[in-house]
């Protein structure tokens, strides 16, 4: 198992890195707001080369896989990760169609925007040749496809779905509605046990790969104000209990990084990555839950305002870890497996850190 | 980071695991229902002599040149395999321990072939042990009171050592003392004392919570008088100390270790968790299944993250924090393992008879061993935010 990128996804991944820094991270208020990316940043984020990250070279992509997706995510994530997803004009919602079989041309140049609606929560379901249900929440205010994904199945959907606005708890940049889908006929209807199961991976590791961005941004954040910050006569950070909090959400951050990519590595690697994968996504939205709040916590009043950013951490954090069927889902699914295996945690270790 | 494994490495594991299975898990059992060491004569240690354990790694002058040392990597997955079985069991081994890398990095060549050399091809199961914590010295070793005041051409040791493993049995002991208590590590020195010396024990084997199938002792000296040529390295090498300890301060080997025993631990304690849960058909409750992944899920993450800590000095590159995660992150996971292992026992968890009881009791002192949790995050936060010693 090799987890250091190479010299050429280095290279992406600095490039990203830039991006956030330069093109997001000034205005990540504004956009917020707007609930949308403006016109400019999304000229500049086409030129460099992001959007096609993981479409296949055949129909004009880079090709790379899943390790490359969540470097560049966590990068882009750490920056705005409302941004780095309506930048992204599929999302998740390209991995049903790459992994299932589907129609990978067709979709890429006649689907606009695409949004992935899963039934990981148990919301939606796949019928004969209608498919109906709704979602409370999506980080997208408007779609001109849906993917759903359900057990086994996905559907292609172009009509028979309407997003209406929402307010949003978090991930606003992206925009936010309640998806309904009403008697829609699939434009495309796929299927594939194991496709599925790799869509799912993919899915939530593209999800706790912007988590572990904006838990990155909030260790960062929070860490250094501590060290400038003084109470009592010296930097709080030199308090043991800060000091020991901000060990904490470190080692944290940390071990969620390295689970995040292994389970890329499997899943590029051609093994089985469903469960590494759920796994992944459960500690990220379980450290989420210390380092979003205690960012805030570290900064104290200040930390309650929108003067600083962690609060928006705070809240994207936990947006985040409520979509595509959340901590529950991936829970129910990385438990089955495990019970049903011989042998969970073989030695038997692979990839890259 | 390359995490691949060869063949050779496979291999050792592999046999390791049938030496776990069939030696090292029963024995630890035993030991732990005995409420006592591993005995020294028992029949055990005679099999391991057999199968070339309790030797040195260290080559007297002339030998062939030494194989090729398996990497980090493989040493880090041994060690977790090692521990899976019995990690107990696995610092009962006979051999010279944990003084050894301190004899062949610092020893004088006559030290080594004096102390070293009757584990080459050991005659008999032999140990020998390291002597650093006192009653009133355990995370802060420059705090420890052991005095030794040069007496002629020699040394006169006297002050009390606790938690000593193997102490009663080995041939001989690495004391640490201190020349002047007020200064600090800087005037600490080590000592050679060889079992039967006047003035060493006696010994008290203590009784512990777990991991009993070692045995952790403690003895006082009292006015031990030990010749010049057994103090570690000579007086010349604590001239050069200074520079010595500047660059072994940028990378750790040891916690990564400890570590990856405790991952060991808590990958039993997860085995026999979804054991126990087949075999009484709890499979099927959600409940059940959330447990079982949070332990699954921990270990995981420990195991992760004890590899990166390995790999970094494998690379000798600094990994002080990694190395300090490491250890802190896998003692809690295995101990938490544990733990929700035996809430899904329930009362038979309460019953003292079943492995994972055992591993709970066994795993509290991963936490505790090279440099608490607590220490850990003292060495993360120095790094972080230049917390002040």
């Amino acid at each position: 198992m090799n987890l250091a990128p190479d010299e050429d996804l280095e290279l992406i991944v600095e490039t990203a890195r830039r991006f956030g820094e330069d093109a997001l991270l000034p205005h990540i208020r504004s956009a917020e707001s707007a609930r949308d990316i403006d016109a400019a940043t999304r000229a500049s984020f086409a030129e460099i080369g992001l959007a096609e990250l993981e479409w296949p070279e055949e129909v004009g992509g880079a090709g790379l896989g899943c390790v490359a997706r969540v470097l560049v995510n966590e990068e882009l994530g750490a920056a705005d990760a409302g941004a780095a997803l309506a930048l992204d004009r599929f999302g998740p919602s390209l991995y049903p169609v790459l992994e299932m079989g589907g129609d990978v041309a067709r979709f890429v140049e006649t689907s606009g925007r695409a949004l992935l609606a899963s039934d990981l929560d148990g919301a939606l379901s796949i019928g004969s040749d209608r498919i109906n249900g709704s979602v409370p929440w999506v980080p997208a205010s408007e779609a001109d496809v849906v993917v759903v994904l359900a057990g086994d199945q996905a559907a292609v959907l172009r009509n028979g779905f309407t997003i209406e606005g929402v307010r949003g708890a978090g991930m606003r940049a992206a925009g936010a509605g309640r998806l309904r889908i009403e008697d829609a006929k699939p434009d495309e209807l796929i299927s594939s046990a194991a496709g599925a199961g790799r869509s799912r991976a993919r899915a939530r590791l593209y999800v706790a790969s912007l988590l572990l961005g904006v838990m990155r941004a909030a260790c960062d954040f929070s860490r250094e104000y501590a060290r400038e910050r003084q109470a009592f006569g010296r930097p709080i950070a030199h308090h043991q209990a800060l000091a020991f909090l901000i060990a904490d959400m470190q080692m944290s951050l940390d071990g969620c990084r390295l689970m995040v990519r292994e389970a890329a590595w499997r899943v590029d690697a051609g093994l089985p990555a469903e469960g590494a994968a759920a796994s992944a996504l459960a500690e990220c939205i379980e450290a989420s839950r210390l380092i979003g709040p205690n960012g805030v916590q570290i900064l104290g009043g200040h930390g309650f305002m929108a003067d600083y950013p962690v609060e928006k951490h705070m809240r994207e954090a936990r947006a985040l870890g409520l979509w595509l069927g959340g901590f529950d889902a991936a829970i129910e699914e990385s438990g089955r497996l495990l019970c049903a295996s011989d042998s969970p945690l073989d030695i038997g270790v692979g990839g890259v850190l | 980071m390359d995490f691949t494994l060869d063949r050779e490495s496979q291999e050792a594991l592999d046999e390791l695991r049938k030496w776990g299975r069939e030696q090292v898990r029963p024995v630890g059992l035993e030991a732990d229902r005995e409420a006592r060491p591993i005995p020294v004569g028992h029949a055990f240690f005679d099999r391991c002599l057999e199968r070339g354990d309790g030797r040195t790694h260290w080559k007297p002058p002339g030998s062939p040149p030494p194989e090729r040392r398996p990497s980090t990597l493989t040493r880090l997955l041994l060690a977790e395999e090692f521990a899976y079985w019995d990690r107990g069991v696995m610092n009962a081994t006979p051999g010279p321990g944990l003084p050894e890398m301190s004899v062949v990095g610092s020893g004088t060549e006559e030290q080594k072939e004096r102390y070293l050399g009757p584990f080459v091809k050991p005659d008999k199961p032999r140990w020998a042990c390291f002597a650093m914590t006192e009653p009133g010295a355990g995370s802060d070793a420059a705090a420890i009171q052991t005095r030794a005041e040069k007496d002629g051409d020699g040394w006169i040791l006297n002050g009390a050592k606790c938690f000593i493993g193997a102490a009663s049995r080995s041939d001989w002991i690495l004391v640490q003392a201190t020349l002047d208590a007020s200064k600090g590590r800087g005037a600490q020195r080590a000592f050679f004392v060889e079992q039967g010396t006047e003035g060493l024990g006696p010994f008290k084997i203590e009784k512990k919570m777990g991991l009993k199938a070692y045995e952790s002792s403690s003895f006082s000296l009292d006015n031990v008088r030990v010749p010049a040529e057994n103090l570690l390295g000579g007086e010349a090498r604590y001239e050069r100390k200074a520079g010595f300890k500047a660059a072994m301060s940028t990378f750790n080997a040891g916690r990564p270790v400890i570590a990856a025993n405790a991952v060991g631990m808590g990958r039993a304690a997860l085995d026999e968790t979804i054991r126990f849960a087949r075999e009484n058909d709890l499979v099927g409750d959600a409940r059940v299944r959330d447990r079982i992944e949070a332990i699954a899920r921990k270990v995981r993450m420990a195991r992760l993250v004890c590899l990166r800590a390995g790999q970094l000095a494998e690379e000798k590159r600094p990994n002080i924090v990694e190395a300090s995660m490491s250890k802190a992150l896998a003692a809690q996971v295995a101990q938490e393992a544990a733990s929700q292992g035996l809430e899904l026992l329930g009362a038979v968890g309460a019953r003292g008879d079943h492995l994972i009881e055992k591993l709970y009791r066994d795993a509290k002192a991963m936490d505790i061993v090279e440099g608490t949790g607590q220490i850990q995050r003292m060495i993360i936060a120095r790094n972080l935010v230049d917390l002040p010693r």
